[in-house]
């Protein structure tokens, strides 16, 4: 825009007038060209860029008014003087409607001509700033428009629901996952919405449109719209206006349903452990108070009876606080584990030398029948032994008296398999499903008197798939329960 | 002298219990699951009933409650329960639970001598 050489177009059909003007301009560092006719003029204007253009009013093919037209309409930011000999008021007028800048009266002298051209270049920049001005904040607000669409593209694509809703309860805007949140089955835009809200939010949102609640307080709210299947949290807030008065009232709802279901089964097992803990310290204190009582005269006999049963009953519960905390450190999965190479060979013959005492007692066979060569895994030792003593250990205290328990070891494609089977009580289908679930404990007369914390299938369970195998049972009651632990072998 | 069942799982509280209250001269008679527990209840009509809330499943005890009172048996039931307040298990005895008294585990000799007694003085 800093044009240091104006462009100056002098149309006049007048000779010496015409190349006068020229050099006086050129003289004063203007650049000018010249036209001899309206018709060259308007050519020459139209097609260059000039910054201003003198036309003179009476010329023999058109009259100067129509040049002046024809500039300004194609042109407008072009400045154009009217020039002429015979100056009246109503061409005056009429020129200036129509568009000039200035009018200047023939003869005119250089110093008069150079001022009205100094000021017509002024006027010629303040008009290309504006128009610069006025094309930036075309593009911007064709920017913000696109903006707009771009968020209002997003906000649609939204897994949460935004509701807006103006002043008068009515939505100023929504996305579609509202209705699915919200199970409504029709929503309009500027419609009445406030009754189609389930009633928490519809009473938050009452408080701020009725101005009871603070206007920078959000509040938010969970809600049950399908028991048991979907639940939702209801984030209201206010939308002030920058006065601080309120706008209206933005409702931000998120599909809260898995949080409260894992919610639960969090409150579910916290509760059962609390119940499992808690029942055998009931049992001890009970005992402990009636040794303790002195109105009870309980024999030495009967006290001694009493103290090794709570001392049984205190093992187990640190056994089962002992099985918690290896649940809890199988569940932080990202744990580090040292890996070595374990034989499975070595490693199921020494839980069987481990276990040997127990079978005994109960004069258990425990065969061992292998046709694999070196099945090694990368594996935590100590973890495999845990799997194996487990289940061996269940298939023996779950067994009838002098049973068989029969172990194999072989291959089943890409995974070593470990099958355990006893000739014991057997599982009933619904024990059978229950069994990996924590403190699930088969409960008949047959169990009576055998101890477990109810944890082991469920930590064994962890643990295998944890190496991404997996265990298989089979039962059959009263003739006895097969588990197969898959190991992968790589 | 008064029989009384005790229904439990807890072959160790069955025992504390049957101890405390027969030192107080009651007869006692037990069982560890509901099945067993309502077969006891129809065959020796006890005059107090002490059940357990959780056998077999959370809610074994208030589901035993529940039928014999649908059955009209009107034996007073003291229930044993050893957590009482848990999430998803809020009760309020008199209302929701057919049951005439609680008492949460571990028993105290004194405190079940006397629930056993009102219980038995109301009847």
């Amino acid at each position: 825009m800093e044009n240091i050489n104006p462009k100056i177009l002098v149309v006049d059909d007048e000779k010496g007038l015409r190349l006068g003007t020229q050099r006086l301009l050129e003289n004063e560092g203007y650049f000018a060209d010249t036209a001899e006719n309206g018709t060259e003029g308007i050519v020459k204007a139209l097609s260059e860029d000039f910054d201003i253009v003198i036309i003179d009013l009476r010329m023999p093919d058109i009259e100067g008014i129509e040049v002046l037209k024809k500039i300004k309409e194609n042109k407008p930011n072009t400045v154009c003087f009217i020039a002429t000999a015979y100056a009246s008021y109503e061409t005056a007028v009429e020129s200036t409607r129509i568009g000039a800048y200035g009018y200047i009266p023939k003869p005119f002298t250089p110093e008069e001509l150079i001022y009205q051209v100094e000021k017509a270049f002024t006027h010629r920049k303040l008009l290309l700033e504006t128009e610069r001005l006025t094309r930036e904040k075309e593009e911007r607000l064709l920017e913000i428009a696109s903006e707009k669409s771009r968020l209002n593209t997003i906000i649609k694509s939204l897994k949460s629901g935004v509701l807006v809703i103006n002043l008068t309860g009515e939505t100023a805007y929504f996305n579609s996952s509202v209705l699915q949140l919200l199970n409504i089955n029709e929503l309009n835009l500027g419609e009445y919405v406030l009754d189609k809200l389930p009633n928490k939010i519809n009473e938050m949102v009452k408080k701020y449109l009725k101005l009871e609640e603070d206007i920078h307080k959000s509040y938010s709210v969970q809600i049950e719209i399908y028991p048991g299947e979907l639940y939702i949290d209801a984030y209201c807030s206010p939308v002030p206006n920058p006065d601080n008065s309120l706008a209206g009232v933005v409702v931000i709802i998120r599909n809260i349903t898995e949080y409260k279901r894992i919610e639960l089964v969090k409150n579910q097992f916290v509760s059962m452990v609390a119940h499992e803990l808690k029942t055998p310290v009931a049992a001890v204190l009970g005992f402990l108070k009636i040794i303790l009582d002195p109105n009870l005269n309980v024999s030495e006999e009967k006290k001694t009876d009493f103290l090794i049963r709570s001392s049984h009953r205190l093992e187990d519960l640190l056994h089962m606080v002992n099985d918690l905390l290896d649940i809890s450190r199988l569940e932080l999965k990202n744990k580090e584990k040292e890996l070595i190479e374990v034989n499975l060979l070595d490693c199921i013959n020494n839980v069987i030398e481990f276990l040997h005492n127990e079978a005994e007692k109960r004069n258990i066979n425990i065969n061992f029948e292998n046709n694999i060569k070196d099945p090694v895994i990368t594996a935590n030792p100590s973890e495999i032994s845990r799997i194996l003593t487990n289940i061996l250990s269940n298939a023996i205290k779950y067994n009838k008296e002098s049973g068989n328990v029969t172990i194999n070891l072989g291959i089943n494609s890409n995974y070593y398999f470990i099958k355990i089977a006893d000739t014991g009580i057997g599982l009933r289908p619904a024990e059978k499903e229950k069994l990996f679930q924590e403190f699930y404990r088969v409960k008949s007369e047959k169990t009576r008197g055998i101890s477990g914390t109810g944890l082991g299938l469920s930590i064994v369970k962890r643990l295998v798939e944890s190496y991404a195998g997996k265990i298989e049972v089979e039962s059959e009651i009263d003739i006895g329960t097969a588990f197969t632990i898959f190991l992968p072998i790589n | 002298m008064e029989l009384i069942a005790i229904i439990d799982d807890d072959s160790d509280i069955i025992e504390a219990s049957s101890l405390v209250l027969e030192s107080k001269g009651y007869k006692i008679v037990s069982a560890s699951n509901i099945e067993e527990g309502y077969k006891l209840i129809i065959q020796k009509k006890p005059d107090l009933i002490i059940l357990d809330v959780m056998l077999d499943e959370p809610d074994d005890g208030f589901f035993l409650a529940q039928k014999l009172r649908r059955e009209d048996i009107k034996i007073p039931i003291l229930m044993y329960t050893s957590v009482s307040k848990t999430v998803g298990m809020d009760f309020d005895a008199s209302e929701i639970v057919p049951v005439d008294d609680f008492v949460e585990k571990p028993i105290s000799p004194d405190e079940l001598i006397l629930k056993v007694q009102e219980l038995l003085k109301k009847n």
